[in-house]
């Protein structure tokens, strides 16, 4: 079994943050996205995994996984160019998985319970594929499958105004190697994609059987800052968070904080966990951490109240005003206007970037 | 849809023809690679299906 991990994609959602970046990179629990989907991957045994990539993050997203080695896995890079599909991304992996069947994991996904169930299940039968299904509130808003009792697929429908099932697909699939025939034979959709629907609906109507795996713990594509924001919640919430840095003894914190070792949380800070804090990062005194907030390394946090945030990197944030569910880009910082006058905010703020004063 | 690809023989670096195609001449992608690659790398067969088809492989 071998690996396909999506990573293209233009990360539109996600502007300004993806104007320098891809969106695979950007970090929950200051992990890069991406590395989840590396670890489960490895954890359900499959080591050798093929990257697809698109025009955009070629080289942060090679400089961060390099040959793999650092995760225990081998990596093989697949530049796709042009997205024309979740199909053609994996038609452009066929010389790479060979003769194997292949997991195919969308980079910007993340799940907790990772995928080796989904693998197992696929392994056991005799499956064309096998997707992984969640139950959603809004069945009209996903590509729906409809499942008999052992959770073999009858068919697969695209935002259906009347859903037979609120299981959706998510963006973990395994194939069988017959995927890649079946692929040529498909047609761009009317959107000039080659679609991964398409894909399992002709194995479905070539006899093949499909097998599905719902997925029971929480699951988010991170497509938007809102999806990132509730992933580090979820992530924080479950992970196991260790306090290796230095606590001033002065400072007060409770709950469970992720201290890197080279962090400091000096006299008069007040942190409540679950947080996780980076390499090199001060908070300094008179400054609240609230739950569910990531700062990333470099960054240095004085007087300000800040909960439920993720603050990428490389930020200096000098405020006694209160940031709540906020995504700091790297390098931004935040100061504070109360002794300047006129009064007033002063702001510079990137393209497409969206602010609620 | 038929999908062409081509591998680099110095990292190991898949890549499309359509990339290909749209550089003629490029560096390998691969980082720290300095192999250079070219749409005539390709089998002449896979190269005259590809212009054949070439409204396929764009947006
Ligand atoms: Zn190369």
């Amino acid at each position: 079994m071998k690996g396909v991990l999506l990573s293209g994609g233009t990360g539109s959602r996600l502007r300004p943050i993806t104007h320098t970046g891809p969106k695979q990179l950007v970090p929950v629990a200051n992990k890069p996205v991406l590395e989840y989907a590396i670890e489960d991957l490895k954890d359900a045994g499959v080591t050798e995994i093929g990257v697809i990539l698109g025009h955009k993050g070629r080289e942060e997203i090679q400089e961060l996984l390099g040959d793999g080695s650092d995760y225990g896995v081998e990596i093989t890079y697949i530049v796709q160019g042009n997205p024309l599909g979740l199909a053609h991304a994996a038609g452009c992996a066929r010389d790479f998985v060979g003769d194997d069947d292949f997991v195919m994991y969308l980079g910007d996904n993340i799940l907790k319970q990772g995928i080796a169930e989904l693998v197992e299940s696929f392994e056991r039968g005799d499956y064309g594929a096998g997707i992984a299904l969640q139950e959603v509130d809004n069945p009209q808003q996903f590509g729906i499958a409809d499942v008999d009792d052992d959770g073999t697929v009858t068919q697969l429908i695209e935002k259906p105004d009347e859903p037979p099932t609120n299981l959706a697909l998510i963006g973990i699939y395994v194939f069988s190697n017959e995927v890649f025939d079946v692929i040529e034979r498909l047609e761009p959709s009317w959107r000039g994609e080659l679609e991964i629907t398409d894909a399992i609906q002709t194995l479905l109507e070539d006899g093949h059987d499909i097998d599905s795996h719902v997925v029971r713990g929480w699951w988010k594509d991170t497509g938007k800052p809102e999806d990132i924001l509730e992933a580090n919640r979820l992530v924080l919430e479950d992970d196991h968070l260790e306090r290796n840095g230095r606590v001033a003894p002065d400072a007060t914190v409770d709950g469970r904080v992720d201290l890197h070792e080279t962090a400091t949380i000096e006299d008069g800070a007040v942190v409540r966990g679950p947080v996780s804090i980076s390499e090199n990062t001060v908070i300094e005194s008179g400054t609240y951490v609230g739950p569910y907030t990531s700062i990333g390394p470099d960054s240095t946090l004085k007087g300000v109240h800040i909960e439920n945030s993720v603050v990428i990197g490389d930020t200096t944030i000098r405020t006694n005003g209160k940031i709540v569910d906020s995504l700091l880009g790297r390098g931004a910082n935040v100061g504070r206007a109360d002794d300047e006058l006129p009064e007033g905010r002063r702001l510079v703020v990137g393209e497409n970037s969206q602010l609620k004063l | 849809m038929r999908i062409i690809t081509h591998t680099c023989t110095e990292c190991g670096t898949v890549v499309s023809a359509n990339e290909l195609e749209g550089n003629r001449v490029m560096k390998c992608p691969g980082l720290d690679c300095a192999n250079v690659l070219r749409f005539a790398d390709l089998p002449q067969e896979d190269r005259q299906f590809f212009l054949e088809h070439a409204e396929q492989y764009e947006l």
